[in-house]
C-alpha cells in the first residue's frame, strides 16, 4: 500500500472465473502431480501415525502412580486416547506445512527484501471449505463424545439409577469429607459416625462423598480413582465413585489452601468387604444394614 | 447568544497563558513519585492518629490497620497522578485556559529530547516506548520470580523458602506476568504502531493515552510491595476466603488491580475510538491491516470484561479491610460469586493476550513470505468468533468447584466450539505459508515457534475443556503447562517476533539478529523442555502450587528446572540484543523489510505528527506476489478446451 496508489482496488481486478474449467478429476490429477503435493501428503500420513502413539504415552504417564482403580478413571483415560487420535490430523497437517515450508518451497536469506515474490494466493475455496468442514466435524465429535462421557461418569458418580433401588444391589456408603487447613477427615454417618483421617472403603461398593470445608476452599482429589470436587466452606458438594481395585491410593488437595497446602494429602485404602466390616467394628462403629 | 455563520471567518485561537505547557513544564516522574510518597506517608500518619491501633468496633473486631493500608495505597496512586500532572487538563478547563497549539505540541514532547519519556507526554510514540520498557521490566521481574519458583521445585529434598513466602512468589509471578503479557503487544505496538498503520497523526485521545500508561505505572509499586508486606499467599487468582487470611500485602494486589483496570479501560476506549474514527481516507474496513483488527478485538474484550475483575477486587478489598462478607461463607457470603466474577475476565483475558500477538504475526508473515494474506475475511471472522465465544466459556475454570455440575454441559459445548474460530486463524497462517518462499529472518522464525506452541497449547486445551478429563487434570501441573504454552509460548514468543519486526521503526535501529536468534532459539527449546516435562508431572498427578511433592515427580521437576534456567539465559541474551541494538545498532532505513503497510512509508525516526501529508489508501496492504503459475497453466488448458469445444460446435 503506497501512500498514493492509482491502481484499481484489489478485488475488482481479479480474473474472471474461467467459464470452461477442466473437470474435477483432471484438476485433482494435475494437483497431485505438482512436485510439492506428494511429499506433503506422505509427511502428513507419517506425522499422523507418529502423533497417535502420544495418546498411549499420556496414559502411560497417568498410570505411573497406579493404574485406574475405578470405571471413572478408565473412562477418562479412554477419552484422552480418543481425543489424541482425533487431534492427530490437525497436529500433523500443521507440522507438515511448517516443516515443509522451511525446506520445500525455497528459502531466501540476506538483509535486503527478496526480489522474488511468491504466488499471490488470496483464497482457495476448496481448501477453506475442507478446513472449516473438517475442524467443525472434529469439534462436533469432541463435543458429542464429551457430553456422552460426562453423562456416563455423572451417572457413575451420583448414581442416576440409584443403586439401592436395584434388586440385589450393594448398599452405597456415604462418607462426609471435611477439608480443613491442612488435613482431610472422613466421617461415616451410617456406620455409627466413626471418623478417621485415612479413607477406608470396601471394593465394588458405590461410595458417595458429601464434601465440605470448615475454613477455605480445598479440592478433594482421589488421584487414581479419577474424582475431584472442591470442598467449599458453607456448602456441600457431592461426588461419588465405585472403586474396583484393592490397594492404597493417593488423596491430594488440588486447590491452594494456604501455608501447608503441599502436605495436605492422605490415602484411600480400598479393602474387601470383610476387612471393611472388621475395621468398622474395630473403630467402634456399627454396621447398619 | 446567537450563532452567526460568517464566511471565511478565522477560527478564534485560545490565548496563550504563560509558556507552552504551563504547569506540565514542572511535573515529571520525580515530582509524581515524591508527591505520591508524601501523600501516602501523610495518610498513614494522620489516619493512624485518627484511628489508633487496637480500636474495636461495635462487634469487637479490631479495625484500622487494613483500612489504613488501603487508604495509604490509594493515596499513593492519587498523589502520583497529581504529581505527574494527570489532572492538569481538567484544572485548565476549570480556569478557562484552553489548550493552544503550542501547549499541545509541548505536551506531545516537542524539543524535549529524552526527558519526554519521563513526563506526562501525550505523543503516542512516546507512550508506546514507555509501555515497551514497562512491559520488559515487568517480564524481567516476573521472570526472576519464576526462577525462584523453579529453584524451590528443583530442590526436591528441602524447602528453600518459607511456605508462605513461596505462596507469595507464585501469586506475584502470576499476576505480574499476566499484566506484562496484557500490555506487551497492545501497549507498545498498539500505541506506537497502530496509529501509524491506519495513517493517523496520533491516538484519538492523546491525554487519555498518557493517563492509561501512568495509571499502570502507579499500579505496579503496590503490587511489588506485597512481597514485603506478607504477600498474596493465594496464587494470582486469589480465591476467597483464603485471601482474607493474608497479611496486609493483599491490599497492594487489590489496589493494583483496581487501578490497572482503570488503565485498561481507558486504553481500550482510546484504541477503539482511534481505530473506528481515525483511519486514513480510503481505508475501508476491508483494507484495514489485520493487526489493527486484532488490537480492536483485544480492546473490546478488555473493555467489556475487565470491570468484572475490578468489581471482584473492590468487593474483596471491602471484605478484607471493611468487614463486609461478600465472599466469606461463614458470614453468609459466597465463594462461587468471587470465582464467577474473577473468571468472567479471567478467560477473555487469555485472548486479550494471545490475539494481538497472533494478529501481529499475521501482519509480518505476509512481508517475509512476499505473499498476500490468505483469506483476510476468514481471519476477521476468526477474531470476531473468538471475541464472541470467549465471553461464554468462563465456567470451564469452575467445572470442579461444585458450583453447578449441570453447567458442565453447556460450557463444555461453548469451550469446544471456540476451537472453530481459533482454527480459522490457524488456517490463515497455514494458507499464508503455503507455497511461500520464506525469508528466514528472526521475526519469521517467531511465527514458526508460535504456530508450534499454539498447536500444543490448543490440543492440550481440548483435553482440559472436556469435563471428565478435567476431573483428573484440573488443579494439576498439566494445567500450568497448558496455559504457559498459550500465554508464554504463543503470547510471549509472538510478542518477541512482533517487537523484533517493528524494532527498526520504534527505535530507528536494526535489531542484532545474530545475538537475538541465539537467545530466541535457546529460549524456545528450553521452553519445550520446561513445560514438556511439566505436562508429564501433571499427568503423573502433581498438584499445582505445591512446594514439596512425592518422589515420583522428581525427575520431571528437575528437567523442568533446568529448562527454566536455560529460558532465563536465553531471555537475557535476547534482552542483551535489544539493549545493545537500541543503543548502538546499525541505523535502520525507513522500510527495511520492504513492507507495504503505512507505518513503513513514513520516515524513521517518525516525525512528531507522523506523516507530512495524511495518506490516502487505495488498496489493502497485501498486494504482494506474482500470479500463480499453476493457475496460468489451468487457464491455458481451459482456453484450449474452449477452443476445442468451439471447433466441435
Amino acid at each position: 500500500m503506497s501512500i498514493v496508489d492509482d491502481r484499481p482496488a484489489a478485488g475488482s481486478d481479479q480474473p474472471e472465473e474461467p467459464t470452461n474449467r477442466p473437470d474435477v478429476t483432471y484438476r485433482l490429477r494435475e494437483w497431485l502431480s505438482r512436485p510439492y503435493v506428494r511429499p506433503i501428503l506422505t509427511m502428513f500420513v507419517v506425522f499422523c501415525l507418529l502423533v497417535i502413539p502420544i495418546g498411549w504415552l499420556v496414559v502411560f504417564f497417568m498410570n505411573m502412580s497406579g493404574a485406574p482403580a475405578s470405571d471413572i478413571m478408565s473412562e477418562i483415560e479412554k477419552t484422552i486416547l480418543v481425543f489424541t487420535i482425533v487431534s492427530a490430523p490437525l497436529m500433523a497437517i500443521t507440522l507438515t506445512i511448517i516443516i515443509y515450508s522451511l525446506v520445500g518451497w525455497g528459502r531466501v536469506t540476506g538483509d535486503e527484501p527478496p526480489m522474488q515474490e511468491s504466488p499471490a494466493i488470496r483464497s482457495n475455496a476448496i481448501g477453506t471449505y475442507l478446513w472449516i468442514g473438517a475442524t467443525s466435524l472434529l469439534a462436533a465429535f469432541l463435543v458429542i463424545w464429551g457430553l456422552v462421557e460426562l453423562a456416563t461418569i455423572t451417572a457413575s458418580s451420583y448414581g442416576s439409577v440409584s443403586a439401592n433401588q436395584q434388586p440385589n444391589a450393594v448398599k452405597p456408603i456415604d462418607v462426609n469429607v471435611t477439608g480443613q487447613q491442612w488435613l482431610w477427615s472422613f466421617e461415616y454417618p451410617d456406620q455409627g459416625k466413626i471418623s478417621n483421617e485415612v479413607l477406608v472403603v470396601p471394593i465394588n461398593t458405590p461410595i458417595y462423598f458429601n464434601v465440605t470445608s470448615v475454613d477455605v476452599i480445598h479440592s478433594f482429589w482421589v488421584v487414581e480413582l479419577g474424582i475431584k470436587i472442591d470442598a467449599n466452606p458453607g456448602a456441600i458438594t457431592n461426588t461419588g465413585v465405585t472403586p474396583n481395585k484393592l490397594g492404597n491410593f493417593n488423596i491430594r488437595c488440588a486447590e491452594l489452601c494456604g501455608m501447608h497446602h503441599a502436605y495436605m494429602e492422605t490415602q484411600i485404602q480400598v479393602v474387601t468387604q470383610d476387612q471393611f466390616d472388621s475395621w468398622v467394628r474395630e473403630m467402634g462403629g456399627k454396621r447398619t444394614v | 447568544m446567537t450563532a452567526v455563520i460568517h464566511e471565511q471567518q478565522a477560527v478564534p485561537q485560545p490565548k496563550q497563558h504563560g509558556k507552552p505547557g504551563g504547569f506540565l513544564r514542572h511535573t515529571n516522574i520525580v515530582t509524581g513519585v515524591l508527591l505520591g510518597v508524601i501523600l501516602a506517608v501523610a495518610t498513614y500518619v494522620i489516619g493512624g492518629l485518627l484511628v489508633p491501633w487496637g480500636t474495636e468496633d461495635s462487634n469487637f473486631a479490631q479495625v484500622g490497620q487494613e483500612a489504613l493500608i488501603a487508604a495509604t495505597y490509594a493515596a499513593w496512586v492519587i498523589g502520583f497522578m497529581i504529581g505527574i500532572g494527570a489532572f492538569a487538563g481538567p484544572i485548565r478547563w476549570w480556569l478557562g485556559h484552553d489548550l493552544t497549539h503550542a501547549d499541545a505540541e509541548y505536551m506531545a514532547g516537542k524539543d524535549q529530547g529524552k526527558w519526554k519519556y519521563w513526563k506526562y507526554t501525550t505523543d503516542h510514540k512516546v507512550v508506546g516506548i514507555q509501555y515497551l520498557v514497562m512491559a520488559m521490566a515487568l517480564l524481567g521481574f516476573g521472570g526472576l520470580l519464576a526462577m525462584l519458583i523453579r529453584t524451590e521445585l528443583g530442590v526436591t529434598w528441602a524447602e528453600v523458602f518459607d511456605p508462605n513466602f513461596y505462596n507469595s512468589i507464585i501469586g506475584t509471578h502470576g499476576i505480574v506476568m499476566v499484566i506484562a503479557m496484557i500490555i506487551v503487544v497492545a501497549g507498545p505496538l498498539g500505541n506506537f504502531i497502530m496509529p501509524l498503520m491506519i495513517g493517523a497523526r496520533d491516538m484519538a485521545f492523546p491525554r487519555l493515552n498518557a493517563l492509561s500508561f501512568w495509571l499502570l505505572f502507579a499500579a505496579v509499586p503496590p503490587l511489588a510491595s506485597n512481597l514485603l508486606l506478607g504477600g498474596i499467599r493465594d496464587g494470582w487468582t486469589v480465591y476467597q476466603p483464603l485471601g482474607t487470611q493474608a497479611p496486609v500485602g493483599m491490599i497492594g494486589y487489590q489496589i493494583c488491580i483496581i487501578t490497572f483496570a482503570f488503565s485498561t479501560g481507558i486504553a481500550g476506549v482510546n484504541l477503539i475510538t482511534t481505530i473506528v474514527t481515525m483511519r486514513a481516507r480510503g481505508m475501508t474496513w476491508n483494507r484495514v491491516p489485520i493487526f489493527v483488527i486484532g488490537i480492536l478485538a483485544a480492546a473490546i474484550m478488555g473493555l467489556v470484561w475487565f470491570p468484572m475483575y475490578q468489581y471482584s477486587q473492590v468487593l474483596a478489598l471491602s471484605d478484607f479491610a471493611f468487614q463486609s462478607s461478600f465472599f466469606i461463607p461463614q458470614n453468609g457470603g459466597s465463594v462461587w460469586l468471587y470465582e464467577n466474577l474473577f473468571w468472567l475476565l479471567g478467560h477473555p483475558e487469555v485472548y486479550v493476550i494471545v490475539i494481538p500477538a497472533t494478529a501481529a504475526l499475521l501482519e509480518l508473515m505476509v512481508v517475509f513470505l512476499r505473499k498476500p494474506l490468505f483469506s483476510y475475511k476468514i481471519a476477521v471472522a476468526g477474531f470476531a468468533g473468538v471475541v464472541g465465544i470467549s465471553s461464554l466459556v468462563w465456567v470451564h475454570h469452575m467445572y470442579m468447584t461444585g458450583w453447578s455440575p449441570a453447567a458442565g454441559y453447556p460450557f463444555m459445548l461453548s469451550t469446544e466450539l471456540i476451537s472453530i474460530p481459533f482454527g480459522f486463524l490457524v488456517l490463515v497462517m497455514l494458507g499464508t505459508i503455503w507455497r511461500g518462499k520464506v525469508w528466514t529472518r528472526l521475526p519469521m522464525m517467531c511465527v514458526y515457534a508460535m504456530i508450534w506452541n499454539k498447536i500444543i497449547g490448543g490440543i492440550t486445551g481440548v483435553y482440559l475443556s472436556d469435563v471428565p478429563v478435567d476431573q483428573y487434570m484440573h488443579g494439576s501441573m498439566f494445567v500450568v503447562a497448558h496455559f504457559h504454552f498459550m500465554l508464554m509460548g504463543a503470547g510471549l514468543f509472538g510478542a518477541m517476533g512482533a517487537i523484533a519486526y517493528w524494532f527498526p521503526k520504534m527505535t530507528g535501529r536494526m535489531l542484532n539478529e545474530r545475538i537475538g536468534s541465539i537467545g530466541f532459539w535457546l529460549s524456545f527449546f528450553a521452553f519445550q523442555l520446561t513445560f514438556g516435562s511439566m505436562f508429564v508431572a501433571g499427568l503423573q498427578g502433581q498438584p499445582r502450587r505445591v512446594l514439596q511433592f512425592d518422589n515420583a515427580f522428581n525427575v520431571s521437576n528437575w528437567l523442568s528446572t533446568i529448562g527454566a534456567y536455560l529460558i532465563g539465559v536465553g531471555m537475557l541474551i535476547f534482552l542483551y540484543a535489544i539493549i545493545t541494538s537500541w543503543r548502538s545498532g546499525q541505523v535502520a532505513p525507513s522500510n527495511p523489510w520492504g513492507a507495504k503497510t503505512l507505518e513503513w512509508q513514513t520516515a524513521t525516526p517518525v516525525p512528531l505528527e507522523n506523516f507530512p501529508v495524511l495518506p490516502v489508501v487505495t488498496s489493502d496492504p497485501y498486494d504482494y506476489g506474482v500470479p500463480d503459475p499453476y493457475l496460468a497453466i489451468e487457464k491455458k488448458l481451459s482456453d484450449e478446451n474452449q477452443d476445442v469445444t468451439a471447433g466441435a460446435r
